[in-house]
Parts: structure tokens; sequence; C-alpha cells
């Protein structure tokens, strides 16, 4: 049993890195902060609703980057892999094929993680430096965080040009080397912000962030674990192609299941198979919930365990199939 | 060659078939058809054989990356799928498949921690092994940046780090120089004396001659020659009598002597060195005029008993 775990843990660790260092996940990530970043910049109008634009496109872009380096770092890494060879050599030694495959799992997760902090962060972010309404004894009008938005709007190209000097001097991988300044950059603009109040003044700490914000992005992390879940299993057997197509459906007819399969609008005339349709898809209605935010709302404690089990129990049922199938997969 | 055989089969074929199929799961290619075959502890066993005659293929199944169409495989006496079997196993793949981010070092370490030994265990055998691969100065430089004949190197060493009772070498010497190939062929032997099992694929003949004890010559799936290889390189028609340069005058007596025993004319030519023993003296004599260390031709542990 130790054994095992030290082989998960290493294959869990090689997967992460090896997903990372994939320039599409830098580029992705990258792109996804820049516009998180640009969007504050870009308001000029709230029309009633403090950060609300702020919050539901970051959030929103969130959702679609993560759902894209979900499903890309998910079947790359399993697919290319075994189409690669490398999988044959691990497989070679004494690993179970039920390891490594969570493993993988474990590893293209943990890089989803690391996208969604850094994109929760920056949502955070954006919502504190949108222009707002302010009425205080100092105050009166509408006010933007410019110098916190200038500096988070420096983030991409600092980690960048930081990587560039890195890999430079000491040799070490831009990809990688860029994703981690881009999130200590992030984490160190969050906390510099606590420094200063909205005038760029020095003032005594304090965020000023939504953390309102954190259960909707754990939710939409929820979401992006459940894509990576079938995408891993999907590309047992199909290559990344195929595996994209597949899971992008997946998504389409799982956003719109409430409509197509249930209610007195479905497209299915037997009841017992738009139910089983509808109950085998996954519902991302429920992990998408930034509306819950507007006029100062909550999500409530209970919604995100039930997301969770709900979240646990449906990928944990994808991943055995996908388990199945690769017991028998041929590894050429 | 090994001296250390015994009977004990360590790889057991029964009439093994491989087809492959299609998307539709139609036939499509059948690429082991009906292969009996049986490795003894302590044999270094050649696997020869043109493209596509199945070589690749039942290394697979021995190794449970493939499942055989039907026959009986069993590797160390349990099936080629058991986790346990391949603990003592070590297969260098056809092509080096590393991951291309990590260094030399990381690589080794990385496939040292799927295998159950401790940490400083596993450093030393990591510098022995990049010792013996000559790439202790590269350890640090990503595997992505190496030659091929380098990424054989790490692909090798990594195939050796559990120490293995079996080794499954394919295609080892592809990418790599003569002092490489020599080092290889070394290597085979010392681990064949110390009881280890080999099982070789190689298409460089010279090769398999140099230190396989028997081959196994494959077509289209099929067993068309296997035994011994002296018995099989065997001429029985005809011998060589080695001696000392003589004098001419020495020579053509010998000759004649010859000729009136046998009541033919005798072929007579001098023993010529190969190109690989030329080539690896100056190198070596080129070593040691530059002062280099040479790398280890075994790393420690596979040595030692």
């Amino acid at each position: 049993m130790k054994l095992k775990i030290k082989q998960f843990l290493a294959i869990t660790g090689l997967t992460a890195i090896e997903a990372i260092h994939q320039p599409i996940f830098l580029l992705l990530s990258a792109t996804c902060i820049l516009l998180i970043s640009l969007t504050p910049q870009l308001l000029v109008h709230q029309f009633g609703e403090e950060g609300k634009l702020a919050r539901d496109s970051g959030l929103a872009f969130h959702f679609v980057f993560g759902l894209f380096i979900a499903g890309y770092a998910a079947c790359s890494s399993l697919a290319r892999e075994l189409r690669g060879g490398t999988a044959s050599a691990v497989l070679s030694k004494p690993v179970s094929r039920e390891v490594f495959f969570l493993a993988k799992f474990t590893g293209v997760v943990s890089a989803v993680i690391a996208f969604s902090i850094c994109a929760a962060i920056a949502t955070l972010l954006s919502e504190r430096i949108v222009l707002k309404f302010y009425d205080t004894p100092e105050l009166l009008g509408y006010f933007r965080d410019k110098l916190i938005g200038w500096l988070f709007l420096a983030v991409p190209f600092a980690a960048f040009l930081a990587a560039g000097v890195i890999n430079y001097v000491k040799r070490r991988p831009f990809g990688s080397m860029a994703f981690g300044f881009l999130f200590v950059a992030l984490c160190a603009v969050l906390v510099t912000g606590g420094f200063f109040n909205i005038k760029g003044e020095l003032a005594p700490f304090d965020l000023r962030v939504e953390w309102r914000i954190l259960p909707v992005s754990l939710l939409i992390t929820f979401a992006l674990i459940v894509l990576s879940a079938i995408a891993i299993t999907l590309s047992t057997w199909f290559s990344t192609v195929p595996t994209m197509v597949i899971c992008s459906l997946v998504f389409i007819i799982g956003l719109m299941s409430d409509y197509l399969f249930s209610g007195k609008h479905t497209i299915v005339s037997s009841p017992a198979v738009g139910a089983f349709i509808y109950r085998i898809l996954p519902n991302w209605q429920y992990f998408w919930i930034a509306d819950a935010l507007n006029g100062g709302g909550i999500v409530p404690a209970g919604y995100i365990v039930d997301t969770a089990i709900y979240a646990l129990v449906y990928s944990a049922g994808v991943l055995f199939l996908g388990m199945l199938l690769f017991r028998h997969v041929e590894i050429k | 060659m090994s001296s250390t055989i015994n009977g004990e089969p360590v790889i057991k074929v029964t009439n093994l078939t491989k087809i492959f199929r299609d998307f539709w799961r139609r036939p499509k290619v059948c690429a082991v058809d009906g292969l009996d075959l049986e490795v003894k502890r302590g044999e270094i066993f050649g696997l020869l054989g043109p493209n596509g005659s199945g070589k690749s293929t039942t290394i697979k199944i021995l190794l449970g990356l493939l499942h055989p169409s039907s026959g009986e495989v069993s590797v160390m006496g349990a099936s080629p799928c058991s986790v346990k079997a391949k603990s003592n196993i070590g297969y260098l793949p056809e092509e080096s498949y590393l991951y291309p981010y990590l260094t030399a070092r990381e690589a080794l370490e990385f496939y040292g921690r799927l295998f159950d030994m401790t940490g400083t265990a596993r450093k030393e055998r990591i510098s022995q092994l990049l010792n013996m691969a000559g790439l202790t100065r590269e350890a640090d430089r990503p595997v992505g940046e190496f030659s091929k004949g380098m990424a054989r190197r790490v692909g090798l060493a990594q195939a050796l780090i559990n120490d293995p009772q079996l080794v499954i070498l394919d295609e080892p010497t592809s990418g790599l120089d003569p002092i490489g190939c020599r080092q290889v062929k070394d290597l085979m032997l010392t681990l064949a004396q110390r009881g280890k099992t080999i099982l070789l694929s190689s298409h460089l003949l010279a090769d398999v001659e140099d230190v396989c004890d028997r081959v196994v010559i494959l077509y289209k799936g099929r067993t068309r020659v296997c035994g011994r290889i002296n018995e099989l390189l065997e001429e029985r028609e005809s011998m060589r009598l080695t001696i000392p340069s003589l004098s001419p005058e020495k020579t053509k007596e010998v000759l004649a002597l010859i000729r009136k025993a046998i009541n033919q004319d005798p072929e007579i030519d001098r023993p010529s060195k190969n190109l690989e023993q030329i080539f690896i003296e100056v190198v070596k004599q080129a070593h040691k005029d530059s002062e280099e260390s040479c790398p280890d031709s075994v790393a420690e542990y596979l040595s030692s008993d």
C-alpha cells in the first residue's frame, strides 16, 4: 500500500508539472487573467449593480477558459502518453493501471486547481478595482482603484518578463516559470492592495475584496473537475481531437439539459428516456450560480456541500468507468 | 556468453497468437502466430526478425502492455499483467520514451520512485547509473535537449534502476556510438554472469552474435529458426586452423602437407581485427591522453553480488 501511495504521488506530481509545462496551459491562463484584469478598466457604467459586471465577467472567464484547460490537459496527458510511448515505459514498472489512471486524473486536477486559484484571485481583484460609487466623509462619487488596477494589468507581462529572464540566465523552462510567477504576482498584488486605499494612499491594512465570490469560484472548480474526469475517461479510447469534440458536446448539451430533457419543452418523446439522459449528463447549471451574489447575496453552505457531493459522485462514477476501460486498453 | 544458465524458465510462451483488430473488431493484422518460446535463467536470448515480424509485439505481451489473442504466457512464473512480477523486470523500449521537461536525474528519480527502495539506495543507484551512462555532467539538463544516443543511455539507466532479474532490451544499441555499443554488450554479459536473464531484440546481428546464447528468428509472427547461436553459425563442412605467422617456405610446406591430406587446395588468410576493436582502442588512448576520467562500464550495484 505504501508503495502504491508513493507511485501515485510520483505520477500525480509529474502529470501536474507536465500539464503546467504545456504552452497552451500558460497561454490560456495568461489570456484569462489578462481579460479579467482588463474588464474593470473597460467598464464605465454599473447599471445599479456595484461590481456585478466585473464579478460575472471574471467568473465567466474562469469557467470558459477553465473548461478548455481541464479538457485539454486531461485528454492530452493520457492520450499523449498512450500514443507517445511514455505510458508503456511507466506501465512496464510495477505500477497498476488503476494507480496510473487515477494519478493522471489527480495530476490534471492539481493543475486545474492551480489555474482556478489564479482565476479566483483575479476575480477578487477585478471586483475590487472596478468603478464604484462612494459616499463617505472623504469621497463622494464614482471612483476606480487605479493603482491596483494598473498593477493588476501588469501581472501577466511581469510574469512573462521574469520567466524570460530566468530562462535566459538559469535555463529553467519558460512555461512553468511564467505560470509560477503569474500566481506569485497575483498574490502579491492582492496583498499589496491591502495597504492602499481607493485613492492609492497608504492606509491601515484592509484587502477590501468580496470574499463571497470564492464559493462561486469553488463551484466552478467542481465543474472543471467533473469535466477533467469525463475527458480523461474518454481519452483512454480516443485521441485528443475526438475527446475534445465529445467534451464540447457534453458541455453544451449538459448546459441545456434542464430545457432539453426535462419539463414541458423536452425534445425526447419518452419521459423515461428523457429522465435517463437527464440523469447521466452532468448538469452544468448546478455549478454556475453567479446570480446568487446579486444584491449582496451569498451562496448557502448547504448548496456548496450538495454540489460537492454531486461532483464527487459524478466524477467517481465516470472515473470508475474509465478504470474499467483503461484495464483493457492495448498500449502499443 | 553466459555460463550461469540453469534450467528454470523465466519466460515461457506457448502457442501465442496476437491479432490486431480494427475499430469494428475485424481482424486487421496477425502480428504473432502460434509462437512457442522458452528463455532460461541466466541466458541472453536474442529475438531476431525483419520489421513487422512480431518482435516488439511479443515483448509488449510479455510486459502486459498488449493482451494475447490466444496462447499462454508466463513471466517469472506469473501472468505478464502481474504487478509483482514487474518489480523484477527492466525494460528498455525501442524508442527512449522520456518526459522531455525532466532532467536526466529527475527522470531516473521518477522511475526510481515507482519501485520499493529507500531514498538513499535510490540516490546511490542514480549516481552510479549516471556515471555508467557517461551522463554525470549532463545530469541536470532536460532530456528533451539530449541527442538520440544520450536519450538512449538515460533509457537504459531507467531500465536498470531496480537491479532487475529479467532485462528486456528492444534495440538497445540503436543510436549509440561504438563505445556505447560495446558498453551495452559488456553490461549484458556482466548481468548474465550474475544470473540475470536478458531478452534482446535487435536488428544489429553483429551485436546479437557477440552476446547471445540462443536466438529465435521470427518471420511474420512465426518461429523460423531457434537454437544455440554457435550451433546455428557453425559450418560443419569446413574448419579453420589458426597458427603463428610462418615464413614463405614453411607456408608452402604446410600447404603441401594439407593438400596431400585433403586432396584439394586449402584457403589461406590472415585473421584481422574488426573496426569496433580499433575504434575502441583509439578512443581509449585519446581519453588517456586528455586525462579525462572514463565512465564506469557497469554500475557498481549491477556488477556486485
